[in-house]
Parts: structure tokens; sequence; C-alpha cells
């Protein structure tokens, strides 16, 4: 960003606008009057200090925040019978926050909802999103709170209460449970074991033995009864599919040093080997923890579905129209929806005329016209008309639902390297447990008394803990790494393939560009006007309407005032300014003979009572610094395509900007999918990267994908890693750091074959005693996290 | 040395004490969230609103 940068959303600020705020005695500039009120409420009510803590801005406020009316239809008895759990005095919801990125949004709704009157608690989940809100119904309500959640700048969505029910939180309490009872039962079984290898060389009484090694078996016990059950588990879904995986000479070596130990206390034998068998497991639960924590960090799938509909509809019923929750609507339903709303089901258009915004089902940037008998889609925005619906297909039926479904579907279809690697680990495991089984048999032949010590170091010194730490701990640490740039990896697999890709595939629109249109050239065709002037008009015209191409007209602030606005569906606006008629709309409209427009893109009039002042060409320009990007991107190695659902000459002209020789246009999502999977074929390893709804499939099939944050939050969920903020910069640095963290896992994986094929035959001679292996095992796979642990500073702050 | 006898069951008592506690504040929700208080130390929750200085 160069010298202005909106303070609250860090969008670049047009340099005539004057928003300013008055922050910690400094005036800094905003873009919008949104922002302008966001910031200054977080001001006023003392939360300043968010600007400092947060992570990443918030994108765009786009809704000016003074509509809260909107809000009040959720304290009616119905919807709040729907969305919250009433008590006598309390009521209780779960909400949904979209725009919520950092632990400092966190702080910032827990805090501003807690200095609310009438609310008892407010918990914020970052990681899920959501808010756990209790309030006194009678000085509060759940309108007021999603009010002031939208004066916030975020996204507020009332959860019904079945939606909430969140397996994650109940996986990760069972595994931190684990967790402490492993390393607590881990802690103390050491301390113990220190006390009886002392007694092996100082000598001890035999009754203080025995009571040591009676403790030892106590904190041990719910170590491998408890925390070891997963593994179990594991090892047994292994058989039974037989495919055994690591699980099983764990659980093995686990349960054999467990029993045999039990075995040695009560007959006084030789030694016990609790303190490994609590180390053991210790350390790969609490890989598991890790691997899991990540895990969680991707999206909740159907809520981001939801969020791209309306929370409430409003239904037509022999002529009264009543608000009700959109989940109600049923096939049949007749629905108004006015401009500015998006579309909450398919169906067919009855009464009026429109435009609609498409882009995030077709990628279509242009608004289509929309008549009566014309169908609609679910997820698209209503531009400028009150329209009527007649709902035909809602919820999971529709074409957004089907998107839905096919992205599911491509997401189980993929991870071919996953289960190659599975394969491998069990051909492994099955080695060394024949490897095992041989060492046992030869030393009960030769030396009965000493084959079981040595086939137990056999099993934990080979424990292929290093191993199996070696590629979830260096992912670990770069999905750390990615995150403090601003790259979320929600799917780990996706580091490999980015690592190896061959070749990356773009979509368009809101990826290369900016998603929206921009006025690139301004030309006046009557001398008696300035540049300036016609822009000025024709921001004033274009003030009443909601349509995109609007926004590129804004100007911010403007002495011009028109009057008198007619806004003619998919053709233009007019009004009057001093008296003048003013047209600014399409040729036909303003009655310009319609000129070739060449390779330009979408082309504008602005005419005065017949006469042509002025033509604007608008085009949805280029993300700043992504030539630049795709450079860097070329000099790693792979090639650059780009597909696009857009016109032919549209994306030509980004094409031949962008220097990419491979491109297509006018692709529908399975003409993606399938040229995906045609290079797939011929052996390229493919990354997408896109934003838009219909990317959804293809994002899933792609070898790893990638999602601008900005987009549609459905295809974040299927996208493996998600780039917050503005630029397309952050792909460049997160390719480098999958490329370090191959490199990473490699070492490791290096490191734990040498030390594992050392450790090996010196076991089997028996030359290592139990404990020496598992000090040896632990110390192996210490080596591997501190290793991938560098990653954490990889490519400097 | 045979206070050790008595010395270590007590210490097993207090570590499922310990126990005990850290699976009832799990079980409370306590640890749902392992990302915003590591933050939230630093956030000033005492600063005051400013005076209103606008027109």
């Amino acid at each position: 960003m160069t010298t202005s940068a909106c303070f609250h959303c860090a969008l670049p600020v047009d340099p005539d606008n004057e928003f300013q705020v008055l922050i910690d005695g400094e005036l800094k500039p905003v873009c919008c009057p949104g922002c302008k009120a966001v910031a200054e409420l977080i001001r006023d009510t003392g939360m300043s200090s968010y600007y400092a803590m947060r992570e990443a801005p918030q994108p765009g406020v786009g809704r000016p925040p003074d509509d809260a009316t909107e809000w009040q239809v959720f304290d009616r008895d119905d919807m709040l019978a729907a969305f919250a759990e009433l008590d006598d005095d309390t009521a209780e919801a779960t909400i949904y926050v979209g725009k919520m990125y950092c632990a400092a949004c966190s702080w910032l709704i827990e805090s501003t909802l807690a200095a609310q009157p009438g609310i008892d608690s407010a918990d914020v989940n970052p990681v899920t999103h959501r808010v756990r809100v209790r309030w006194q119904r009678a000085n509060s309500s759940l309108g007021n709170i999603l009010g002031k959640l939208a004066d916030l700048g975020y996204d507020p969505q009332p959860l019904a209460p079945e939606s909430t029910a969140r397996p994650e939180v109940a996986e990760q309490r069972a595994a931190l449970k684990r967790l402490l009872v492993a390393s607590l039962g881990m802690m103390q079984a050491a301390m113990f074991a220190i006390g009886l290898y002392a007694g092996d060389f100082q000598g001890i009484e035999p009754d203080m033995q025995l009571f040591l090694r009676l403790v030892s078996f106590v904190v041990t016990t719910p170590v491998v009864l408890y925390s070891a059950r997963p593994f179990f588990a594991g090892a047994w879904r292994g058989i039974k599919r037989r495919r055994p995986g690591m699980d099983l000479p764990v659980s093995i070596a686990v349960g054999a040093a467990y029993v045999a130990s039990i075995y040695a206390t009560l007959t006084q034998g030789e030694a016990v080997w609790f303190d490994s068998v609590a180390m053991f497991v210790f350390f790969l639960t609490l890989g598991r923890f890790l691997e899991m924590r990540a895990r969680h960090r991707s999206i909740d799938r159907s809520t981001a579905l939801l969020s791209v509909l309306p929370n409430t509809v409003t239904r037509i019923e022999h002529g009264v129209e009543t608000v009700i929750p959109a989940g109600q609507l049923v096939a049949g339903d007749r629905v108004r929806v006015l401009a500015g709303e998006s579309v909450p089901a398919d169906g067919t258009l009855t009464d009026g005329q429109t435009s609609v915004d498409e882009a995030l089902l077709t990628g279509e940037a242009r608004p289509q016209a929309r008549g009566p008998g014309d169908p609609l889609v679910a997820g698209s925005i209503n531009l400028d008309g009150a329209i009527v619906l007649l709902v035909e297909k809602t919820g999971p039926d529709t074409t957004l639902g089907t998107i839905n479904r096919l992205s599911e579907r491509a997401r189980f279809a993929r991870p071919e390297f996953v289960q190659l690697a599975d394969r491998i680990a069990s051909y492994i495991v099955v080695a060394l447990l024949g490897f095992a089984a041989v060492v046992a048999t030869w030393w009960y032949v030769h030396a009965p008394d000493r084959a079981f010590v040595i086939t137990l170091s056999v099993l934990v010194v080979t424990c292929p803990c290093a191993l199996a730490l070696a590629t979830p701990a260096a992912f670990a640490a770069a999905g750390t790494r990615l995150a403090e740039l601003r790259l979320l990896v929600t799917n780990g697999n996706a580091i490999e393939a980015l690592s190896k890709a061959t070749r990356i595939v773009f979509d368009k629109t809101g990826t290369l560009t900016c998603g929206a249109p921009t006025i690139v050239t301004t030309s006046v065709l009557d001398a008696s006007y300035s540049v300036e002037k016609c822009r000025q008009i024709a921001a004033a015209l274009e003030s009443a309407s909601t349509h995109p191409i609007a926004a590129a007209f804004a100007l911010g602030h403007s002495r011009i005032v028109a009057s008198d606005h007619r806004v003619a569906t998919g053709e233009g606006v007019a009004g009057t300014i001093d008296g003048t008629r003013w047209k600014l709309g399409s040729a036909n409209f303003v009655g310009a003979a319609s000129t070739s427009t060449g390779d330009a893109g979408t082309i504008v009039y602005l005419g005065a009572e017949g006469d042509i002042v002025a033509r604007f060409a608008l085009e949805d320009s280029l993300r700043p610094g992504t030539a630049d990007v795709l450079r860097e991107i070329c000099q790693l190695g792979p090639e650059v395509s780009l597909a696009s659902g857009d016109n032919e000459s549209a994306v030509r002209r980004v094409a031949r900007a962008l220097d990419i020789v491979d491109y297509r246009s006018g692709c529908s999502p399975e003409e993606k999918l399938a040229m995906l999977r045609a290079a797939q074929q011929d052996g390229d390893t493919v990354i997408m990267v896109g934003d838009g709804i219909n990317d959804a499939p293809v994002l899933a099939g792609a070898d790893a994908s990638v999602a601008m944050a900005e987009g549609a939050l459905l295809a974040q969920t299927s996208a493996d890693v998600i780039m917050l903020g503005h630029s397309l910069a952050p792909l460049v640095v997160c390719l480098r750091t999958a490329k370090q963290t191959m490199r990473i896992v490699r070492q490791n994986l290096a490191w734990a074959i040498v030390y594992n094929g050392t450790a090996l035959p010196l076991a089997a001679v028996g030359w290592v005693p139990p404990w020496a292996a598992a000090i040896g095992m632990s110390a192996s796979s210490l080596i591997v996290v501190l290793n991938a642990l560098r990653l954490s500073r990889f490519g400097g702050s | 040395m045979s206070i050790l006898y008595v010395l270590i069951p007590l210490a097993l008592l207090l570590l499922a004490g310990a126990v005990w506690a850290f699976f009832w504040a799990v079980g409370a929700g306590q640890f749902d969230d392992l990302d915003t208080p590591a933050v939230r130390i630093i956030m000033d929750d005492d600063e005051k609103p400013p005076e209103k200085s606008e027109p």
C-alpha cells in the first residue's frame, strides 16, 4: 500500500475524499463512511487498542452502519424461537460472525458486547467464528446484539440451535484430557524411574523397589488405558482393513512393555519399563494433538454456505408480506427480493425487471438482465429492482447446494499420495514386526532369559516415532509460519503439492483482477466540459444506484447534487442537475451512435439533453503487483495458466497484460475441472488459485488450492490455503515456504531412517537396554521437532 | 526412607486432584479457545473512552 491506505480496512483511499478519523490524537484516512463509522465506534467505546493488536485488517465494511432496523425483525417471537434458547427472563443464542480474523477481533466483540446493558455473557471463539451470547430479555434483544455486531463491521448470522453442535470441540476436549494425563503420567513415571535406576547402581531395599514399581504402575496405567486408547483403536482398525499402520507396532510395544512390566513387578523380575511406556505414549499423543489443532483451523463448510444466503426473507401470502427465517421457505412460496439483497432460493422471476450479479456462481463479472419468466439462482445478488420470486428449490437442492456437494465429492476423491504413504507405512510396519519376531525367535533359542528385553528394545528403538513425527511436525511449523504471513493452511497435504507444483491455474475475476470495475479512460467529447466535471456529474447521477458499476464512479465527495433520479434497469441512470436532464448509461440509452468498442471493456456514455458529452471505458483492473508476482512464480518453476468463466476478449486482455500464454475463456466449472484433470493426466501437479463459488469444485479437485479471503466464503472452505489481504504476493512466500518445508521433511525422514538403521542392529544384538531405547527414541523425535521448528523463522519477519 | 511410603501416596492424591480439576475445567469449556487468551493479557481493558472532541 502506498501513502494512503484506509486505517480500518487497508483498502486504498481515494486521495480526493475527506473521510478521516481522529485516533490517538492523529487524523487517519479512511476509505468510506462505513469504515469511518466503525472506526469511530471502536474509538468512542475505548477499544482503540484493537488496531494495535489485530493481525489482519477487516475487509471492506460494505454496508453503512445506520440501517440497524433490519435486525429488529429478530426480536419477533417466532424468530427468537427459531434462533435462541429461551428461559423465563434470559435467552441464549449462538451467532456466526463473518469477517472475524484474529484474536483482536474476538476481544473487540467480547468487550463491546460485555459493555452493553442487559448482556450477561459473550463468549467468542475465533477459531470457529462463533459468539455465544446470553442476555436478559427485559434489557436487551437479539436484534440489538446483531445490530451492534453489524455496526462493528462484522457479518453476524444467528444460528439455529441444532446447527451449533460442534464435533471439533468435543474432539479437542478429549484430546486435551488425553494429553494432560499422558504428560503428568510421563513426568511422574520418569521421577520414580530415576529412583529405580539409582537403586540399580547404589542398591535398594527390595521393599522400596517393589513400592516404587507399584507406584509407577499406578501412574502409568491411566496413560496406557486412557491416553493410548486411540492407538489401540487405530491398530485394530488397521488389522480389520488388512492395512496395518504405525499404530500397530506402537500398540504392540506399549501393550507388551506394560504387561511385561506388571509381570516383572509381581514376580520381582529384573526390570520394569513403565517410564519408557509413558514417555512413548506422551510423545505420540503430543504429535497427534498438534496435528488435530492444524486440522481444526479449517472453517465449517455448512455455515459458509449459509452465509451467502440471506437470514430472512419477505414472503408474500395472499397479498400480505411477512418476514420469515429463510430456513422456513418451501417450494411454491412467493418471495419479494429488494435491490441489493441476495436471492434466497432457486426459482423463477414472476414480477419486475432487474439485473443480477451471478459472479459468485458463474464468474461472469457483468450484471445479467432478468425479466418475468427468467430463472434466478440462489446466492446471486439482485442489483437494481424489487422483484418477486416464485421459489422452486431450496437449501441443498439449489444450484449452490449442488456446487457445495460437488466440491465435497472432489475433496474425498483426492489424496492419492496420502494413500501411497499409508501403503508404504504399512510395509515398513510389517517389516519391523517381522524383524522383531526374527530377533525374538533367535534370542529365545540362544538365550531365552534375554529374549523379551531385547525384543522390547527393538520394538521401542525402531518405533517409527521420529518417522511418524517427521512430516506432521514440519507441516505444523510451516502452518504456524504461514499463518504469521497471513496464509491459513487448512489442509496439511497441500504443502507437499505446493512444493511440487508444475502448473498454477488462476481464475481471473477477483483473483488476478480486483473483481470490481474501475474507470480506465475518460474521453470528453464536448470541449466545454473538463474531465473532472464529467466525473463529478457521473458520480452525482450514479449516487442513486446500487449497481457495481456505480461504485466505480463514486468520488467520495462531490459538490454536484442530482435530483429526480430515474434508474433504467440494465440501461443506465438519469437525473437532473441545474435544470439540465443528464443521462449516463449504454449508447442506446443516452442516444449515442454505438461505436465499435474494440478491445475495451464496458463503455458508458454521459449525455445532456441528447448530446453526448463524455465516454468512460470501464474495466476490471488487475490487482496491483500481479505481474511481478507471476514473474517470481515463473522463476520458482511452475508454469502459469488462466481459466475464466468470463468472455474471450476480457480474458485475452488480462492474459496479454500478464504475459500468460495458456488461457481459456468461457469455462464452466465442469470445463475447468476437466482442464485440470487433463493437466494432471499429463503428469502436472496443479495448483488452483481462485475466489468464486463456481471455483469450489475446481479448487477441491486440484492437487492444492488457494483462495483469496475476499472471495466467497464457500471457495475458501474447499481451498487448502486461504490468503488474507488484498495482494497475491503471499503466494510466492507460500510456494517458497512449501519448498523449504519439504526440504525439512526430507531431512527429518533421512535422519529418522539413519537413526533407526543404526539403532536397529545395535538393539538386535542386545547392546541397547529398554531405557536407552526409550531415550534414543525420544531424542531422535526431539531432533526432528527442533529441525521442524527452524521453519518458524523461515524468510525473516 | 520409610517417610516415602507416606509422601508418595500423598503426592499421588494431589496428582489425582489436579487431574480432576483439569478435567472439570476442560468440561466447563475453559480450554475451548486456545488462541485468544495468549494475547488478551496485552489488551488494555481499562482504557477510558476519550472525550468527545468532534463538533
